[in-house]
């Protein structure tokens, strides 16, 4: 179906360095391969191998093959093979350019060529088995991160495409949206359509997947069904792996289990090591005062309510964690803290300030805020002017203070390049230096690790845990419950707007209707904490 | 006017706009405007007139004033009727037209695909580079950097356009790889709906040519 033969491949003008190096690869129909590796692996590029796009469309020089169903991509354009091999990418906004969700779903199949009637059926068809068929009078550009990406599917499935290839398509979905996807290419792959899906959170699709292939430095290391291939010793790579996983590789046990209700069977009487045990996240940062409160704050934007009476303080030195579903108003709910947003009722308070009257400019000295999208900020053509630029236009530019961030999030050797030429992992760390440049008494990082591979999610940690050694308050807001479980001491659960549970994250995640209410799965860690004491408490008896 | 394809709506629409143009009695542009308000009405489009209105209304009372300070009074009134019939019946055209359908069915007179896919979806893009354009002024006004509306924005306009243009070519070469994968540049592509002048468009076409023709005579 897919023919790959020693493949290599360097993007035209770029370093010496082949992004795919000797790849050869086969994928027969109806396999659903899981294509794993850290930021930069060349996962991305392989994929554009896929169906012609490299070396037609990005140029470079390839060595050795490509042959989908047959057909060579070095004789044949992607005008031929795009219907064979359905690529969605990474960002809907780019590729969602019709008036409708029909017209979307209709659009290859006009490529094509078919007549009106087939096109019909098909649009029909497909909107049908990906779920969306109430969509389709709508415009894309008001549906939902999930819904868009599921209208992007069902316009490659409208092919009847051989093998579905989909680039990180839930990086910035929440758990509810990713399984709604998983759900719909499982009926996909089951009517015999090979998928690949690159993915940097493994634990969502590796239960679903019959093949896993490890990608490194453009190289194939790991290649075969999933729980063999993680019996390996997948350190160097930068994956992120379940903390089952971990815990079997540590027990050297026989079967790798996906699932914590798997490990408890496999387990038997062995003992997990204490270190891998889930450790209570700490508690220990003492309540200081208040930095930020929020005093029954409602927030509507044209009669429809955002944010609904909400109550929460901010104590100095604490790591607290905003979480909730995609539009549950995390977002919204931050933007009061620096006067982007202004309560409809209610106030917010920034050190004991109301923030009715401040100016913008005037809560960025105190709150410094780095959005989920770092390409929103660089303007400057070095780094070092970048992390500067905020805290030289609030006259707060302190050089010494500035190279102690530098070194503190290891961006020495970058200074003098252009931020936007940076990876994206990079890029982040940049954004968040400059949140900090004017020494804000709160720090708020919006989904700092959608979309990035496990390296990164160490070094932010680590990072994380220096800045609260200093005594910075931080504010997490994300959807990655793992993270935030590892990280924040405290979790404000937000639903739709409201507030169903606070507090620790091992009692707002016990609280399990709160949790279904805000569309959010409890961590691994914490149902094998669960699972642990459940069984410890039969044994005892 | 729904069941008429595209090209007569857009030729009518030129027609009218012509007629307009043409009109010097005070009373004709009345009536003219009074027919494009009762379109607006049965076609049940009236909110979003009012809405669009707002925006326009503001515009055309600005002319009105200006006019009026230059020339004089008749030649304000006469010109701001005129400018609001004007774009009324272009609102009324955007409002019964998708551009996608309009593009399409200028394929199919011979204009190239690339052309009307230009066409339609660059304001498809309108809103999503509004958006991004919103979100980089939050990202820097939260670090402090100044954008509100304002003079002291000016200074920092680089922070607005540096990263708005970067994202926007990023954006184009995104677009363009999605599009070669759902095979823009395949040639021989169909239309999902049928374009096709039928008699009654062609019906239509000549009723609105002689009208027009009666209204330059009877000047």
């Amino acid at each position: 179906m897919l023919a790959i033969r020693h493949l290599t491949f360097a993007y035209a003008g770029a370093e010496s360095r082949p992004v795919l190096a000797d790849i050869s690869l086969d994928i027969a129909p109806g396999e659903y391969v899981l294509l794993c590796g850290a930021g930069g692996s060349g996962k991305s590029t392989l994929c554009r191998t896929f169906n012609g796009l490299i070396p037609y469309f990005h140029e470079g020089t390839m060595q050795g093959e490509v042959q989908v169903a047959g057909r060579d991509t070095r004789t044949h354009s992607v005008g031929d093979l795009f219907a064979y091999v359905g690529l969605v990418f990474q960002n809907p906004a780019a590729q969602l350019f019709n008036s409708t969700v029909e017209r979307e779903l209709a659009f290859g199949l006009e490529s094509l060529g078919l007549p009106r009637a087939e096109i019909r059926r098909r649009v029909a068809e497909s909107a049908e088995l990906v779920g969306i068929t109430d969509l389709l009078s709508r415009p894309p550009g008001q549906l939902s991160g999930g819904e868009q990406h599921l209208v992007i599917i069902a316009g490659m499935l409208a092919l009847h495409p051989r093998l579905l290839v989909l680039d990180e398509p839930f990086a910035n979905l929440d758990p509810a949206n990713v399984r709604r996807i998983l759900t719909a290419l499982r009926a996909i792959n089951q009517r015999g359509t090979a998928i690949v899906l690159t993915e940097h959170r493994l634990h969502y699709a590796l239960a679903e997947v019959n093949r896993l292939v490890v990608l490194h430095q453009g190289r194939i290391v790991q290649d075969g069904p999933p729980r063999a291939v993680l019996r390996e010793d997948l350190t160097a790579y930068g994956l992120n792996l379940p903390l089952v996983v971990r815990i079997a590789q540590h027990l050297g046990l026989p079967e790798i289990p996906l699932t914590v209700d798997e490990l408890m069977t496999t387990l038997g009487e062995a003992a997990i090591p204490p270190e891998l045990l889930p450790q209570r996240p700490d508690v220990a940062v003492k309540p200081g005062a208040p930095v930020a409160q929020f005093e029954q704050v409602s927030f509507a934007v044209g009669g429809r309510n955002i944010l609904r009476d909400i109550n929460l303080d901010v104590y100095a030195g604490e790591c607290l964690a905003i979480v909730g579903a995609n539009g549950a108003g995390k977002t919204s709910l931050i933007r009061h803290l620096n006067g982007l947003h202004r309560p409809t009722q209610g106030r917010v308070l920034v050190l004991g300030q109301a923030t009715r009257r401040a100016r913008v400019s005037q809560l960025a000295r105190q709150v410094g805020l780095a959005f989920q999208n770092a390409n929103d900020q660089f303007f400057k053509f070095q780094v070092w002017d970048e992390i500067g630029a905020g805290a030289r236009a609030l006259g707060r530019y302190d050089e010494a203070w500035l190279h102690e961030l530098a070194a503190l999030f290891r961006l020495e050797p970058l200074l003098t390049r252009p931020p936007y030429r940076l990876s994206e992992g990079e890029k982040k760390r940049v954004a968040f230096a400059a949140a900090l440049a004017a020494r804000p008494d709160i720090l708020i990082l919006d989904e700092p690790t959608a979309g990035q591979d496990g390296h990164f999610r160490r070094t932010l940690g680590d990072l994380l845990h220096q800045l609260r050694l200093r005594g910075q308050t931080i504010l997490l807001v994300t959807h990655d419950l793992d993270f935030a479980e590892q990280h924040a001491s405290r979790w404000l659960l937000l639903a739709a707007g409201e507030v169903p549970a606070t507090g620790h994250p091992w009692e707002v995640m016990a609280d399990s209707a709160a949790l279904a209410r805000a569309h959010l799965e409890p961590t691994q860690a914490f149902h094998l904490h669960a699972a642990l004491s459940a069984y410890a408490a039969q044994h005892e008896v | 006017m729904f069941a008429l394809d595209p090209r007569t709506k857009l030729v009518l629409t030129l027609l009218y706009a012509t007629l307009l143009v043409l009109s010097v009695q005070p009373a004709w542009l009345l009536a003219e405007l009074g027919v494009l308000l009762l379109l607006i009405l049965a076609l049940r489009v009236g909110w979003r007139y009012l809405r669009w209105l707002r925006l326009v209304g503001a515009m055309t009372l600005f002319w009105f004033a200006i006019a009026w300070w230059s020339f004089d009074l008749a030649t304000a009134a006469l010109t701001s009727l005129r400018l609001l019939s004007l774009t009324s019946v272009f609102f009324l055209f955007f409002q019964t037209t998708t551009p996608e359908d309009l593009g399409n069915a200028l394929v199919k007179t011979g204009l190239p695909y690339a052309f009307a896919f230009v066409l339609s979806s660059s304001l498809q893009f309108v809103p999503v580079i509004s958006r991004k354009a919103q979100n980089i002024i939050d990202a820097q006004r939260a670090r402090g950097i100044p954008l509100e509306p304002g003079w002291a924005a000016v200074r920092h306009y680089p922070a607005l356009l540096a990263p708005l243009l970067i994202q926007s070519f990023q954006l184009a070469d995104e677009l363009a790889e999605a599009l070669e994968a759902r095979g823009f540049a395949r040639p021989g592509r169909t239309f999902w709906r049928d374009y096709r002048m039928r008699f009654h468009d062609w019906l239509v076409l000549a009723g609105a040519a002689l009208i027009l023709t009666a209204a330059i005579l009877l000047r």
